[in-house]
């Protein structure tokens, strides 16, 4: 047993750590610059420029534009406020989403077609890549928005959104395209201006930052409905005293994790290999393509198929070894629902259920993974074991 | 160069104008131009610069598309295409302007018409077919979409074949560059900003024309506050995209507006503010070695801006005033501010220095003996002196 060992945390995908670097950038906005930015004395100009550094850092990292960086309270709030933010102010009524996105932004979207917007999911071909074609022929004049996810949290798959920007602008002009870029930020090299996107959703706690705190990127041109009546903050998108230390932090973390892409890359993947040469060895184990596609994966997103018994058997026996993963996104856990992203993949429910996520970070090395390897073998043991 | 990285841009063709006219300094503008291309790189990706053929060839690291439309605010070019770049081999030729064609087809309305040209520069004279013939050969292959007709005369998409030796450009795009002159190719200029629309679009101007500018702001503090300060540091960060670095003199003025309250007749105030803020930046401009002063007066456009009173101003510099707005239109200007990004800036109702004591009834046709009647009444030089020694520096990044 090594439970006694320092525990090793692999479920980077649902959140992670706070960075001390991010923590002392945060500081003096908790300490010190409590001024709300806001007011006109010197306080509140000093908050105002934390407030507008974070901004320029942010566009910087993900190469956006500037000024139309709207800080929210996390991911949701972003993928929310762009999904029938971009919707309301369209005067348009067709919307298409993804066949694999978050909760929020598939709440979002039923949440316009109890407005009246006719929603309609995307399809994923037999290798669980986007059918360009499928949505080529379901866009229409009065396609209001496209909304497609730029990373897979489950499966780590990358989906070609520059092609789906460009097809969207070309056949249906007017239509924006949302992306919710959550899992891809710190993970791929990100560019908003390649991208072509409308609009692009990050979020601070994947990458080293405070919880509840977020933003949504948007093109210098895409006219946008608020959700928030108030105040007029956030050039009148997001009305609410600005959370300073948590805005500080994503412009950190953002900067931090843009940075590290490409190191970041190169680690994950060799971690991604010892885990794949680890399950090798476990009779009917196999880590889950991430889908057929021309795009570069995630590798620091892991979901491995495990024979024997429910994926939450073999979190618990991991975990009581020291190794903390997933059964399902953190979104879906403790829901009974089986994962659609997984489905789309061509899973059968039953193995859907017996997918265990294992997600890395920068700070994640190699022997980590060899570790939750050792432990791995000693659970696949036990289990076979007590089966009947 | 393999045919993997011909499916995006790799390169931005950079293209220049006058400085080509320059004659014995070319090589100094263009040394100019390639600093001032890499400064403005640098902030999105790592690139190389090559110089060829009295162009340059940009090749950033990543994020090629924002490089291209990054250059597009760096003074001295005049065009700007990101382009595909791959062996000098006829096949590979092909692929990449297949690629960059279907690229440049998307910007285009599913039921376009749009005439279409293939222009190749063979400067690699071994190449076995003639640039019509590479022309052709291309045009055949690649311009298979029904909305492409052929039409030489007038195109309105071209297809560009930069044919070399070491390699082949391959583009389809063409943004527009500032034209202008390389910045810091013709001295360096010091530019009076207040929070206004128009002293922004005069700084402007002259960095266009290769001055680097060093900026003069003066506060009033506390007549006004912070968040006003804060406004003109805000519009030099705007500005500070289109030249490699700067830095604004923040320079207290209640002390002086008080003076002249007390002192001087109250139509003649604001000329004399003026009178003032000239002196001083006299004074920074020696400490920087400017050459000029640049402010963003217009004739006629406010009161206090008539012929008689611009001379007043004029008559306290000890450095010429340049004012490239003198013939402006305000509709001009405001178009202007959009296009560099400072009008959302100026439009914040922040209050300047300006507006303090401001009397109710300038003087329009200000006499400038009357000015130094006024002045015999406070020591001028030495509230200037004092003024620019306290004033603070800020360097934008």
């Amino acid at each position: 047993m090594i439970a006694a060992m320092q525990p090793i945390y692999l479920d980077n995908a649902a959140t992670t750590p706070l960075l001390p670097e991010v923590l002392e950038a945060m500081r003096p906005a908790l300490e010190q610059h409590f001024g709300n930015p806001s007011s006109r004395h010197p306080p509140g100009v000093r908050a105002r420029e934390l407030v507008d550094q974070a901004r320029r850092s942010v566009a910087r990292a993900l190469d956006a534009p500037e000024a139309r960086v709207v800080f929210t309270s996390g991911g949701t709030e972003a993928n929310d406020l762009a999904v029938l933010g971009l919707a309301r102010a369209s005067g348009r009524r067709h919307v298409l989403v993804g066949a694999t996105e978050h909760p929020c932004v598939r709440q979002a979207a039923a949440q316009l077609a109890r407005e009246g917007f006719e929603v309609e999911t995307l399809r994923l071909d037999a290798g669980g890549a986007l059918d360009l074609d499928d949505l080529a022929e379901r866009l229409r004049p009065d396609t209001a928005l496209c909304a497609v996810m730029l990373a897979n949290n489950e499966l780590g798959s990358v989906y070609p959104l520059r092609h789906v920007a460009r097809l969207v602008h070309a056949r249906s002009p007017g239509a924006r395209v949302h992306t919710d870029a959550v899992q891809a930020l710190g993970k791929l090299d990100l560019s908003m201006r390649e991208l072509g996107v409308d609009s692009l959703a990050i979020s601070a706690h994947k990458v080293h930052g405070p919880k509840g705190s977020g933003a949504l990127l948007l093109a210098e041109d895409a006219p946008l409905q608020p959700l928030l009546p108030g105040g007029g903050q956030e050039g009148g998108l997001r009305s609410g005293t600005e959370n300073v230390a948590g805005i500080v932090g994503l412009g950190r973390a953002a900067e931090l994790a843009e940075r590290a892409v490409a190191a970041f890359r190169e680690r994950a993947a060799a971690c991604r290999a010892a885990l794949e040469r680890g399950l090798a060895e476990i009779p009917g184990a196999r880590l889950l393509e991430p889908g057929a596609s021309s795009e570069p994966v995630l590798p620091m997103i892991a979901a491995a198929l495990l024979p024997g018994a429910p994926a939450e058997v073999w979190m618990h026996h991991l975990e009581a070894r020291g190794i903390y993963a997933s059964a399902g996104s953190a979104c879906q856990a403790g829901k009974n629902e089986v994962s659609p992203a997984l489905l789309a993949a061509g899973l059968r429910p039953d193995e859907a259920r017996s997918v265990l996520r294992f997600s890395t970070s920068r700070e994640t090395a190699v022997a980590d993974v060899e570790r939750a390897v050792e432990a791995l073998l000693e659970v696949a043991q036990t289990l076979e074991s007590v089966a009947p | 160069m393999s045919s993997a990285q011909a499916v995006a841009p790799d390169a931005v063709l950079v293209r220049y104008g006058e400085l080509s006219l320059k004659g014995g300094n070319r090589r100094h503008f263009e040394n100019a131009l390639v600093r001032n291309v890499r400064s403005a790189c640098r902030e999105i990706a790592e690139a190389r610069v090559e110089r060829v053929w009295g162009r340059l060839a940009v090749f950033p690291e990543r994020r090629v598309e924002s490089v291209a439309r990054r250059l597009q605010q760096v003074f001295g070019i005049t065009s700007v295409s990101p382009a595909r770049t791959v062996p000098s081999e006829l096949e590979a030729i092909v692929s990449a302007a297949g690629a960059a064609l279907e690229e440049a087809l998307g910007d285009w309305p599913p039921e376009a018409r749009i005439p279409f040209a293939v222009r190749t520069r063979r400067a690699d004279k071994t190449f076995p077919l003639t640039s019509t013939e590479v022309d052709a050969h291309v045009a055949e292959q690649v311009a298979r979409d029904p909305r492409l007709t052929v039409n030489l005369s007038h195109p309105e998409l071209t297809l560009g074949i930069d044919l070399r030796r070491e390699r082949t450009y391959v583009f389809a795009r063409r943004l527009p560059g500032p034209g202008g002159l390389p910045v810091g190719t013709l001295g360096r200029v010091v530019c009076l900003l207040s929070g206004g629309i128009d002293s922004p679009v005069a700084a402007w101007m002259a960095m266009k024309r290769g001055a680097s500018v060093h900026y003069v702001t003066f506060h009033s503090y506390p007549y006004i506050g912070e968040p006003s300060k804060k406004k003109v540091v805000d519009l030099v960060r705007v500005l500070a995209r289109w030249q490699p670095a700067s830095s604004l003199t923040v320079v207290p003025f209640a002390k002086i507006q008080e003076t002249i309250r007390d002192h001087a007749p109250a139509p003649y105030r604001t000329v004399l503010y003026r009178r003032m803020m000239q002196r001083i930046a006299g004074r920074i401009a020696r400490d920087r070695r400017a050459g000029a002063v640049v402010t963003g007066e217009s004739l006629g456009q406010v009161a206090s801006q008539t012929l008689e009173n611009l001379t007043c101003i004029g008559a306290a510099s000890e450095l010429p005033v340049l004012r490239p707005l003198i013939a402006f239109d305000k509709e001009e200007t405001i178009a202007l501010a959009r296009r560099i990004g400072t009008y959302e800036v100026s439009i914040l109702p922040e209050p300047d220095c300006c507006t303090v004591f401001q009397p109710e009834r300038p003087v329009i046709r200000g006499r400038l003996e009357e000015c130094l009647r006024a002045e015999e009444r406070y020591d001028a030089a030495g509230l200037a002196d004092r003024a620019a020694g306290a004033a603070e520096q800020v360097e934008v990044a």
